[in-house]
């Protein structure tokens, strides 16, 4: 066999495994619609701000209704120090619309 | 019969995979790290942009605006006498009160999120109770009630048992009776939740009967919010008013490539790609130098070896680019992406399961196509190229 014709049964392995993700993601896809539905109830009906992907500090459990001041707000000089502050960016221009 | 152009092609693809295979540990580590960062890079796009899309499909009907009273730069409980005021304002539909805030359950480290408001009031609120796996909200009557997310029912040790406790700020106890358990299909929203009546919040809390926590605002004509936003913004001066628009906007930019650790992996990505195109750049191998001389000898034209260099780099980085991205898909959608959820949700005790569609789209792939594989072809087929020029004599003797 030639070495080309090996490559050709590997890419033809790994465009087998990509479509079957892509059917995956299809079918995922309709779960997490029906999820949303249900989810979308209770944001409107408990007015809810945030998702709760990380509970440990209120700036990263509920970003949109933080200050983002709230991370350095301990004391006078202090510093941000929880883990989940490294992966959450600041929402900059959360606040640049000013009233 | 295969064309003459594509015979040459498929015959120059075998002698560059002969040439891989026999520098193979070589190929394959350099094919491995390559996969590895693209698997990193991928796998925060895809779980953030999932994150993103989640907050915007489900935070469509966040109230509109929110006022919040701030002293000394921090939230702090807002007068619900700010509610008359606030009826001078033409357009106004409702003002809710609403009391929330964090219980920090110090027995096992976990923060959980109380909320109470006047459930009659809300929208969708004939609809809410699709929300539970079973039960029923609180209702006015029935003071001492809750309706707890399911991470709070497995934390507190609930199983089958209805009650539990939580202390006020005193220190004494606050007994609670579980009318209700958040379905599995909001974890996402409702994991660490505590949803009480507004009087045994303010029992638990000990906020006073003439406080709230924020007022939330419905408007009449939803383009009217940042007119009416700003109006509130002048009646009460000591507030902040955060609109439906901004709090949306929050998710659009909270994960992003100015995050830390999205930083981290960039970085990461772009020190070992310039290590690796400093290695190719500054020049063959002796040995590899002699082999372009001897196939210049045997009759090889500089097209012909700069068609095999390009094949060897095309196949390391397109096969290191198919592989990073499908286990970056593999890791996000079949593995909660457990290797940045770890970072992502730091100290949390309370985490949901990251049931995420990956977020995959062309801009992203082609990002990251852009950063790795390009500029990887360019170090190595430009090297090869000045190889190739060099007179075949003079670099075999």
């Amino acid at each position: 066999m030639r070495p080309s014709h090996t490559l050709f049964i590997f890419l033809l392995l790994l465009i087998i495994i990509d479509g079957m993700l892509y059917l995956h993601a299809k079918r995922l896809s309709k779960d997490l619609k029906e999820d949303q539905a249900i989810q979308a109830i209770a944001v409107a009906g408990l007015g809810l701000t945030d998702l709760g992907v990380a509970t440990e500090a209120r700036y990263t459990r509920h970003p949109a209704v933080s200050d983002p001041m709230a991370p350095f707000m301990d004391h006078p000089g202090a510093i941000e120090h929880f883990p989940t502050g490294s992966f959450w960016s600041a929402p900059t221009n959360m606040f640049s619309q000013k009233y | 019969m295969l064309p003459k152009g594509l015979e040459k092609q498929l015959n120059i693809l075998d002698f560059s995979l002969t040439s891989l295979w026999r520098r193979k540990l070589k190929n394959l580590s350099i094919m491995l790290v390559f996969a590895l960062v693209i698997f990193l890079l991928g796998s925060f796009q895809m779980l953030t942009g999932a994150l993103t899309s989640s907050a915007e499909a489900v935070l469509e009907n966040t109230p509109e605006i929110t006022i919040q009273k701030m002293s000394a730069g921090r939230q702090e409980a807002i007068p619900l006498a700010y509610i008359e005021k606030l009826r001078s304002i033409y357009g106004i539909r409702a003002v809710i009160p609403r009391i929330w805030g964090y219980y920090f359950d110090e027995s096992n480290l976990a923060n959980f999120t109380i909320l109470a408001l006047e459930l009659g009031s809300m929208p969708f609120d004939s609809n809410l109770n699709l929300t539970l796996a079973h039960g029923h909200f609180p209702k006015k009557t029935e003071p001492g009630t809750a309706v707890i997310g399911r991470s709070v029912q497995d934390i507190l040790g609930l199983d089958k048992r209805r009650t539990f406790s939580l202390f006020r700020p005193d220190l004494s106890l606050k007994s609670f009776k579980v009318v209700g358990v958040f379905s599995q299909q909001t974890d996402l929203l409702s994991n660490d939740l505590i949803v009480m009546n507004l009087t045994d919040a303010r029992d638990l809390f000990g906020i006073p009967v003439s406080m709230a926590t924020d007022l939330c605002i419905y408007v009449a004509n939803p383009t009217e919010i940042e007119t009416i936003a700003k109006k509130i913004a002048v009646l009460l001066p000591d507030t902040r008013v955060l609109t439906k628009s901004q709090i949306q906007k929050t998710y659009q930019v909270v994960f992003s490539w100015r995050s830390g650790l999205a930083s981290i992996c960039l970085l990461t990505a772009l020190v070992a790609f310039a290590i690796l195109a400093w290695d190719k750049a500054s020049g063959l191998s002796p040995e590899e130098k002699r082999e372009i001389g001897i196939l210049k000898i045997l009759g090889w034209e500089t097209g012909d070896i700069l068609a095999v260099r390009f094949w060897e780099s095309t196949l390391v980085s397109a096969l290191a680019f198919i592989i990073g991205c499908t286990a970056a898909y593999i890791h996000v959608a079949f593995f909660d992406a457990s290797l940045l959820k770890a970072v992502m949700v730091g100290w949390s005790v309370i985490h949901p399961p990251f049931k995420l569609l990956p977020s995959v789209t062309l801009a992203d792939l082609l990002l990251i196509f852009t950063f790795s594989v390009l500029p990887f072809l360019g170090a190595t087929v430009i090297p090869a190229w000045r190889c190739a020029t060099v007179p075949p004599d003079s670099v075999i003797r």
